[in-house]
């Protein structure tokens, strides 16, 4: 009878203590990712950072200048089969959603 | 619905090339050209246009205006092809299902040479072979012998249900409109029946088609109530339009006036009202049928603009060169039978 009369139990509780602990760790390291320095002591902080978000924007921006010039690709090699526009024509038409992905690098200058 | 696999639907593609295509049917200024020219100087102006290559591959075997409508119906077979050779996923469904038209065509063709005797060579150098039957199976349409081995061997295809019926009643009769009829409601009603869907291009697909069937019944009626004949006008009538019932049209085939007053009031009073203006005004069917058509050309050419992404172009490139393959007909036939430049000029609809 080592631990008295809550022997066992106490084992118990001391795992559960511990692992309620972990989990606080965990979440802390969490958090500390989500608010970078901040954490629990407070003074919180946005986890993404500004250049962050502008990357994100940026890759947003990528996508959906690539899904419009899906479209576009396809109709300007339907057009350059039919002999109806030039091949620079084509060409540039199709670049032309990218452009929005050079806006959207603006953001990373401001 | 965007569907993005290899197979998917590509309007994008399909509708870049044929606007390139519609850009180069005839205009004005060249069945200006046309309508003074002779019947060999129309198959040398085609030689320099986009009906190069048929022109010469048929004309060792045609002269005269048999040439120009053989090289007109197979390059408009040609292109009908190519459409399909481009598309695919649902644009593929629709298209395909669209150009059943000139299987019914086809059918009918067999039908009329069988019936008044013309030989297998004949009936196959009339098939326009844009649809889905294959040049084996139009053989054997045409080397048929007699109608009732034709309708035989279109049995399996959309045709094939309602044929039997129809045949029944040709032989009764002995007239061959039942048959065309039923060859007719097979195609429209198969063509309705088969779109699913609920979104934007489907429902103006849906819209076209309806526009279509609609014009046909109110041609039909017009014939019927012009006529006078004492038929039953319901056989006529296709299923799937907007603009009369059954009974509707049985009603108004009796009186004219209320027809066209019932066209009037309907969503198409807008677009048809010029050629219902000269019907009552010169009480001519063939100016109100010639009205009707452009009528239904300005329609589709509307509504691939108000939606490009969608088949409504395919549609109304479909329609157009069929219409160019019959004004140029119209062209030398005319030329051929002496017709004036004015006569001729009243027969081509040009949008």
């Amino acid at each position: 009878m080592k631990y008295g009369l809550f022997g066992r139990n106490y084992e118990v509780y001391a795992n559960m203590i511990e692992n309620s602990l972990d989990v606080a760790l965990a979440a802390e390291q969490f958090s500390n990712i989500i608010l970078q320095e901040g954490g629990l002591q407070g003074n919180a902080e946005p986890g993404i950072t500004t250049d962050g978000a502008t990357a994100i924007g940026i890759g947003l921006a990528a996508i959906g200048a690539g899904y419009a010039e899906r479209g576009i690709g396809a109709a300007a090699v339907g057009a350059l089969a039919e002999d109806s526009i030039s091949t620079g024509i084509g060409i540039v038409m199709t670049v032309l959603p990218e452009t929005l992905v050079i806006f959207a690098l603006v953001a990373l200058f401001v | 619905m965007v569907r993005v696999s290899a197979t998917g639907s590509n309007p994008e593609y399909v509708n870049s090339r044929v606007r390139a295509r519609r850009a180069k049917l005839f205009d004005d200024e060249d069945y200006r050209k046309l309508v003074r020219m002779g019947p060999s100087e129309i198959a040398r102006f085609m030689e320099e246009t986009e009906y190069e290559s048929e022109v010469n591959a048929l004309g060792s075997r045609h002269s005269g205006v048999d040439l120009i409508e053989y090289a007109l119906t197979r390059n408009m077979a040609k292109h009908f092809d190519d459409l399909l050779r481009w598309s695919g996923g649902e644009m593929y469904d629709r298209i395909a299902s669209y150009l059943r038209k000139f299987d019914a065509w086809n059918a009918k063709t067999t039908f009329r040479g069988l019936y008044s005797g013309a030989s297998a060579e004949e009936i196959e150098t009339d098939y326009i072979r844009a649809g889905e039957f294959d040049d084996r199976f139009l053989e054997r349409l045409a080397n048929a012998g007699t109608i009732e081995d034709a309708v035989e061997l279109l049995d399996g295809t959309l045709f094939g249900e309602s044929l039997p019926a129809a045949f029944e009643e040709y032989e009764e009769t002995g007239v061959l409109v039942p048959l065309e009829n039923a060859v007719d409601r097979a195609f429209y009603e198969n063509l309705l029946g088969g779109v699913s869907g609920s979104d934007e291009p489907t429902k103006l697909y849906v819209e076209f088609l309806q526009a279509e069937i609609d014009f046909r019944n109110a041609r039909n009626a017009l014939r019927l109530a012009r006529s006078g004949a004492d038929m039953d006008p319901s056989e006529y009538y296709i299923e799937g339009g907007e603009l009369f019932t059954p009974n509707e049209l049985v009603r108004l085939v009796g009186n004219r006036d209320q027809l066209v007053t019932h066209i009037r009031d309907s969503k198409y009073g807008d677009e048809l009202s010029n050629a219902l203006d000269e019907l009552e005004t010169a009480d001519s069917l063939i100016g109100f049928e010639h009205a009707l058509d452009r009528a239904l050309l300005e329609y589709s050419r509307g509504l691939s603009s108000r939606f490009p992404i969608s088949i409504c172009p395919v549609l109304g490139y479909v329609l157009a060169k069929e219409r160019e393959v019959e004004n140029i007909r119209a062209v030398a036939r005319g030329k051929e039978a002496g017709l004036s430049e004015e006569e001729i000029n009243e027969e081509l609809v040009i949008v």
